[in-house]
């Protein structure tokens, strides 16, 4: 039966009060481990499609009589477009449609960085847009800006108040502490470069729109464009069946799917609109930079006392204040905690959410101060974390944790430091550094899902969400196939069109899998059951006696057994449909991911050369459903945070505010001559209280410990404190010049 | 634009060369490049090596496997990326522009024929540590450091020269960094024997990277020549100066201390 | 101008400008190749040209006399099946790209290395860093 509740929903960290109609999730979970295709490794289901260039992102859609645009952005950092004149850019050749502010979402008159979307224009090339958004005359009013995030906060320019919270006596557990350490740690701006760039292809066909788009969230864009051009959200089909590629900066329609739809409307005929790699690093969005003054007290025992931060999340014009302070509130049980964040509005470019927002930037600097505050206090790293974990989430009970046997698995890895450290030498100083990870990733409703079995006993899922590269398309079919009792090869997945089958939620925040997951084994069992049904009813049995197994309908008492394709045979162009919803998350409780890193580095003292060279990662997400496919992504988050950390930094320009790293020899992102050995271990517990599949996500919780125990590797093998993002040959030379002028640690 | 492919010497007249295309190419696109024609020199310019001499339309990827002194091998394994070295040829190396950013995004900047430098007021984290007082842009390519640090001779269409005569410091009155005339075409590039010669790059990644520093060093008997790469709007040639010579702006202090430990590094790997 | 490309020759009439990646995608509908960054940074356009890889979009298709190979050309090549059962694929763009480099490379030298695959393939970027599985595959591409 549907029920209707008032629930708080969480998506990348962010909560709101929602009604929710969640429909019961009456399965009972599958028994920890392996299953016949549950918990197995699979290649993917996409794998040749995409491996063979045929798979078709948005960038390969071409639509006959297709336009181009490209959108004119602003040369400052803030001003105001007091007259835009369209005429010059219409008189050029190959330009049909000519739009300006106002005359779609996302074009703006008021610009508050360099690469604010002003205006658009289609044409007949790519080039003759660009060179009619170029020809557009604008008046511009240059207004005063600020870049700096600290001048930003002193000003008082922020978005929102700033974010305040408190437990116990922050003050009183300090002045009582036996060691206290302070540190400031900054992290800096990195960008997502997906490799396909924000992109959409708009059509109008009669009064519907057709949107092909690069996006993590077929849903939420067909729901924006509805509401943006004032139409019917059914009047709108939004359609993404391969994407190049997101990490959160593709939850949103965006300026280009807009200018697309609105110039397509205009001249009737369809149009492309493709951020270059250089708009993509100007506004397509970022991973803001923080500045985190850190206070972290203890008792001689290693009992952490309190732990207080003032962040200031540097979040540029546009874009959500995430939960820097986060870890500090969730990683440790600690009774006194006091924190603020400030969001400072400056003149840089909007920030999107990326792979654990805030909490990547949060646990960098608490993961290190702590590791500082042991080392002051001569305790091993590992007993200070396990001594201090947390035992519930500041009150609420865990729907489950395993971080204890996290740590028991780290114990191997982190046993090398002392075979690892003597491996130093004059030039190559070498250490291990360990770093914890709390995060979400529970998912929750809604989201739904149908199964289709044919006459030829072949499933195809259908459910309206995305696979964006993480192999999402493959874990619901091992999901259905298990519950069907068929082999994987038998089950398709049909995605990506909100024409082609029912909501499901975005592929954001590690909630794709458990959000859609527990709704197709649903599906899949609905249509089981229905097979059960008429098999009972063709072969005179009970229904309870009969089940499906190896793609065999078989009897309890072995007396029956029918291939499966055989029995369906009958059905013709008959077919059997399932309908699966996802259940509601646990209430009370919360539902959270663990993981533990432990890192090994070698320092080049002379040269300030860092080199990562093992990462054990550990994490605890629940049931695995496929095990190659997740140690694929831990491989991928960790390699994506060693590039924040050691190689990539967006760099402005202090006096224009403009964007200087703009371009991939100039933004580096880690190649594969930059990865360390990397062991991946899970602790694939079914969460006994989350679905009927036990799993959480993925997708983020590797990323985010990885900075920290880079760090702490770093103050393992040369004793320098690094407390910048990122380290850069110039910070880790400046951090061991500190730790040479410092006296010796005591 | 038209595209041009002369046969012989003799019809060099004007236009933009291009062989490997990957500095000529994207600089086109940006406009930082014009010209109505295009000059395809591939035809003209001699690849391979022979006698220590090297076609300056050879590939950095052939260099990287050719008998050539270490430096300059070890310079070419270590430049641009795998696709760039198949692509890029040693002449053109020789030619390419800064990575300087406001340069690259045409910043009206002294090396533009400004009146200012951008990044010396702004950010000049990976800039230059020599000869910045009037452009602080750093030259990145690593094959020039480990050819003047080999003392290489260029042969173009029109004379002969020793590759440091090849550079020149911007000034105010001639913002070029090297002294080839319109229409002049390297050719080929002559690169005496060394007893031993070494090239170490610092980079931000383990490959693909432009020198943050690079330095070479070739003995022959007595003498030890040293250059550097990423430290200058040059290729520069540590002559009778050292690194305490360096005269780095605020935030590329760092680059003085790793061109301190490479040149100490590459001097006693030389032995 | 005539363009050899897979082993069959076309035809096409473009600008000097005209990259060898818009031929290939816009002129003669190979969409395998991929346009990452238009600037010959990443490796997602990369092709062969004889059997060296080189950057499709930064290569003026008027420059091109080779021939030319895709990953259109290469979609029986083993490494394709080895990339698939390594899970050397996430979001897939740059894959054709890493696939052309890799046929490149094992081509030259059947047996690479770690040091030979991570030096060669250090110019096709993966964002999604499938590296570990790419390193996978190419060490086991005949398995």
């Amino acid at each position: 039966m549907a029920r209707l509740i008032r629930t708080e929903k969480e998506v990348e960290g962010r909560f709101e009060e929602v009604w929710l109609v969640v429909e019961e999730d009456p399965l009972s979970q599958w028994p920890a481990g392996p299953r016949d295709v549950v918990g197995r490794a699979a290649t993917r289901k996409d794998a040749l499609e995409r491996v063979r260039g045929e798979a078709r992102f948005t960038a390969d859609i071409r639509l006959p009589g297709m336009l181009h645009a490209a959108v004119l952005r602003s040369p400052y950092a803030h001003a105001r477009a007091a007259r835009v004149d369209l005429a010059p850019a219409l008189a050029l050749p190959g330009v049909r449609a000519a739009i300006g502010p106002d005359d779609a979402p996302g074009l703006e008159t008021e610009a508050g960085y360099v690469g604010a979307p002003v205006a658009a224009v289609a044409a007949e090339t790519d080039a003759q847009a660009r060179a009619g958004a170029a020809a557009i005359a604008v008046e511009w009013e240059q207004l005063e800006i600020v870049v700096d995030p600290e001048e930003a906060v002193e000003r008082g320019l922020l978005h929102g108040e700033p974010e305040r919270y408190e437990r116990g006596d922050f003050d009183d557990a300090v002045a009582h502490a036996d060691v206290v350490v302070e540190g400031t740690y900054t992290t800096s701006v990195v960008l997502h470069n997906a490799l396909e760039t924000h992109q959409s292809v708009c059509e109008w066909v009669g009064d519907r729109l057709d949107v092909y788009t690069s996006t993590q969230y077929v849903w939420g864009v067909r729901e924006e464009v509805a509401k943006g051009l004032g139409i019917a959200p059914d009047k709108v089909r939004v359609v993404c069946e391969y994407m190049g590629g997101g990490f959160g900066a593709k939850n949103s329609a965006g300026e280009f799917t807009f200018a697309a739809a609105v110039l397509a409307r205009a001249t009737g005929r369809p149009v492309r609109c493709a951020l270059t790699r250089r708009e993509e690093n100007v506004a397509a969005g970022n991973r803001n930079g923080t500045i985190q003054k850190l206070t972290a007290a203890a008792r001689s025992d290693g009992t952490i006392v309190a732990l207080g931060g003032e962040f200031i999340n540097a979040l540029g014009w546009d874009g959500w204040s995430a939960s820097t302070e986060g870890p500090m509130k969730m990683l440790y049980a600690c009774d006194n905690v006091r924190t603020v964040r400030s969001t400072a509005k400056i003149n840089t470019p909007p920030m999107k959410a990326f792979r654990a927002p805030g909490f990547v930037e949060g646990t960098f600097g608490l993961e290190c101060i702590v590791d500082e505050l042991a080392k002051k206090l001569d305790l091993d790293p590992l007993e200070m974390r396990r001594k201090n974990d947390a035992t519930s989430n500041d009150g609420t009970p865990y729907s489950s944790k395993n971080l204890a046997e996290c740590y028991a698995r780290a114990e191997k890895h982190w046993e090398r430091r002392h075979e690892v450290r003597a491996r130093s030498d004059a030039r190559w100083k070498r250490g291990v550094g360990m770093a914890s990870q709390v995060w979400y990733g529970g998912g929750g409703p809604p989201s739904y899902a149908w199964t289709r079995v044919g006459s030829d006993g072949r499933i195809v899922v259908v459910t309206a969400m995305q696979d964006i590269g993480t192999g999402t398309r493959t874990a619901m079919a091992q999901i259905a196939a298990e519950e069907l009792g068929v082999p994987l090869d038998r089950v398709e997945v049909a995605l990506g069109d909100t024409a082609r089958g029912p909501y499901a939620t975005l592929s954001a925040g590690s909630s794709t899998t458990p959000s859609v997951g527990p709704a197709v084994r649903a599906a899949a069992a609905d249509a089981k059951r229905q097979i059960v049904e008429i098999a009972a009813q063709r072969y005179d049995l009970e229904e309870r006696v009969l089940d499906i197994r190896d793609a065999t309908i078989v009897s309890a008492d072995g007396n029956l057994s029918v291939d499966l394709t055989e029995f369906l045979s009958m059905l013709g162009n008959a077919q059997i449909l399932g309908k699966g919803a996802r259940g509601p998350n646990p209430t009370g409780m919360s539902v959270l991911t663990f993981g533990v890193q432990v890192v090994e580095v070698a320092v080049d003292v002379e040269t300030g050369e860092v080199r990562v060279e093992r990462v054990a990662a550990i994490h605890d997400v629940g049931r695995i459903i496929n095990p190659l496919g997740a140690e694929s992504q831990v491989e991928g988050g960790i390699i994506q945070g060693i590039g924040h950390t050691l190689s990539e930094q967006r760099l402005l320009d202090p006096e224009t505010g403009r964007v200087l790293t703009t371009t991939l020899d100039a933004y580096r992102v880690p190649t594969i001559a930059d990865v360390p050995e990397i062991v991946c271990e899970f602790v694939d517990e079914p969460d006994a209280h989350l679905t009927n599949l036990g799993s959480k996500g993925l997708g983020e919780p590797p990323i985010v410990p990885i900075a920290a125990a880079i760090g702490n590797a770093i103050r393992d093998a040369t004793g320098a404190d690094v407390h910048g993002l990122p380290i850069t040959r110039e910070e880790m030379l400046r951090a061991l010049k500190e730790r040479r002028g410092a006296p010796a640690a005591v | 634009m038209e595209l041009l492919r002369p046969s012989s010497l003799d019809e060099l007249d004007g236009g933009v060369f291009v062989a490997g295309g990957t500095e000529v190419v994207p600089l086109l696109r940006d406009g930082i490049l014009q010209t109505t024609s295009l000059v395809d020199l591939r035809a003209i310019v001699p690849r391979g090596v022979r006698d220590g001499r090297i076609g300056a339309g050879t590939t950095l990827a052939e260099l990287e496997s050719a008998q050539v002194p270490d430096a300059l091998r070890e310079a070419c394994r270590l430049a641009a990326s795998p696709q760039l070295r198949r692509m890029g040829t040693v002449g053109g190396n020789l030619l390419q522009s800064t990575r300087c950013w406001y340069w690259r995004l045409r910043y009206p900047c002294r090396l533009h024929g400004g009146d200012r430098c951008h990044a010396a007021e702004g950010e000049h984290r990976e800039h230059a540590i020599f000869a910045n007082d009037f452009c602080v842009s750093a030259h990145p390519s690593d094959v020039a450091a480990a050819l003047l640090a080999l003392d290489a001779r260029l042969h173009t269409s029109r004379r002969n020269l020793p590759l440091a005569a090849l550079y020149r410091l911007p000034d105010e009155a001639d913002r070029r960094t090297t002294t080839l005339e319109p229409g002049e075409a390297i050719l080929e590039i002559e690169v005496p024997p060394a007893e031993a010669s070494v090239y170490l790059k610092a980079m931000d990644r383990r490959r693909w990277s432009f020198p943050q520093v690079g330095v070479a060093a070739a003995r022959t008997g007595a003498r030890t020549r040293i250059a550097f790469a990423g430290v200058a709007p040059i290729p520069w040639l540590l002559d009778g100066e050292t690194v305490d010579a360096a005269t780095p702006l605020p935030r590329t202090a760092w680059k003085v201390d790793v061109a301190r430990a490479l040149l100490r590094r590459a001097l006693a790997e030389l032995g | 101008m005539k363009l050899v490309v897979n082993g069959e020759e076309h035809v096409v009439e473009v600008p000097v400008e005209t990259s060898l990646a818009e031929v290939l995608r816009d002129e003669l509908g190979l969409t395998g190749t991929k346009v990452a960054c238009n600037e010959g940074h990443c490796g997602a356009c990369t092709v062969q040209v004889d059997g060296m890889p080189v950057l499709s979009c930064i290569t003026l298709a008027h420059t091109v006399s080779g021939r030319v190979t895709t990953i259109e050309g290469l979609r029986d090549h083993p490494l394709v099946a080895a990339f698939v059962r390594a899970d050397a694929v996430q979001c897939g763009f740059c894959t054709p790209g890493q696939v052309v480099s890799a046929a490149a490379l094992v081509a030259a030298s059947p047996e690479p290395t770690v040091d030979e695959i991570r030096h060669a393939m250090a110019g096709n970027i993966c964002r999604c860093g499938t590296y570990p599985k790419i390193e996978e595959a190419i060490l086991h591409w005949r398995d």
